[in-house]
């Protein structure tokens, strides 16, 4: 990848603008994938896909671990107010930074490639969104739910490991400049 | 982009092996140690004992809190029929009727436990 040097104003805008794309894009998954019926197949409530993990995925891998959080927490806080409310923020903001903080010890572990560091990360949202939900609901009863999730969890976990993989693939081909500071 | 794994490698294996461990300890965890016909059902809200409905007698009524659950109890089973929740995942829960089992309706923070007749839910736990 080729990685220009934009000095320091111009390196600070293109961040900015790089993660608020990925926000954008983070937040258009999340809200397209309510759209597939995934409870048809698996009829378990509250399940999804994760696609928006794809976005955490890609940006893990590609910028440094602080702006994969950078995206993850905005994307988190604008998701609850499009639709879900402070429920819906705590939920999200619980699995999706233990998911983060596991993807990205999970990726310095040479053992596992993007998929093993995906499903990690989708079985770790799980156990962040039940977490909260015992807190929440002050009951340790809907932790009965956990292992169909974690079951699940090992499907969409290599389905979004594998688009990520195929965009990492593609992304040396799409002459993409990122500043020297975002950059690994 | 120079130590990149993009490919699935033996050592994922270990992952989902850890996932679906963690799955099976859970679920032990969680299995009911009373499969017996349940007795009544205990209905809270934010973690508050606000209501105990007998699972003999068929009746229908709404449970108001920062949204209404229409909670409905029939031929021994209990369900929440309809609520006006973000995602209705509490009506998606369906039909419950054995001790140990719960719907949760987390907008609301709603849950009905399903009680056996001679107390307390115990849990094997291991």
């Amino acid at each position: 990848m080729s990685i220009l040097w934009w000095g320091e104003m111009m390196g600070k805008t293109k961040q900015i603008a790089i993660c608020a794309m990925l926000i954008a894009l983070a937040l258009a998954l999340s809200y397209t994938e309510r759209f597939i019926p995934l409870q048809m197949i698996f009829p378990l409530p509250g399940i999804k896909l994760g696609l928006a993990n794809i976005v955490t995925l890609v940006a893990l891998y590609l910028l440094k671990t602080r702006h994969a959080f950078m995206i993850l927490i905005p994307r988190c806080v604008f998701g609850a107010l499009f639709g879900g409310g402070i429920t819906a923020l705590m939920f999200s903001l619980c699995g999706g930074i233990l998911a983060l903080s596991v993807m990205a010890f999970a990726k310095k572990i040479p053992a596992f490639s993007i998929y093993g560091v995906s499903i990690l990360g989708a079985a770790a949202h799980n156990v962040g969104q039940i977490l909260a939900a015992m807190v929440l609901m002050r009951s340790i009863f809907i932790g009965a739910y956990l292992p169909y999730l974690l079951l699940i969890a090992i499907l969409t976990g290599f389905l979004t490991g594998s688009i990520s993989a195929g965009i990492l693939r593609a992304v040396p081909y799409a002459h993409i400049s990122l500043p020297a500071e975002m950059s690994k | 982009m120079h130590s990149v794994r993009l490919r699935f490698q033996k050592g994922d294996a270990f992952a989902i092996a850890a996932v679906l461990l963690l799955a099976v300890m859970v679920f032990v965890a969680f299995i009911p140690s009373d499969n017996g016909s349940a007795a009544y059902a205990e209905i809270y809200l934010d973690g508050e004992i606000v209501r105990t409905v007998s699972l003999a007698e068929e009746q229908e009524f709404t449970l108001a809190s920062d949204y209404n659950n229409t909670i409905t109890v029939a031929d021994g089973k209990i369900a929440v029929t309809a609520s006006d929740c973000p995602g209705t995942d509490c009506v998606g829960c369906g039909w419950i009727g054995s001790s140990g089992r719960s719907v949760v309706c987390l907008p609301n923070g709603m849950e009905i436990r399903v009680i056996a007749q001679d107390g307390d839910v115990d849990f094997v736990v291991g």
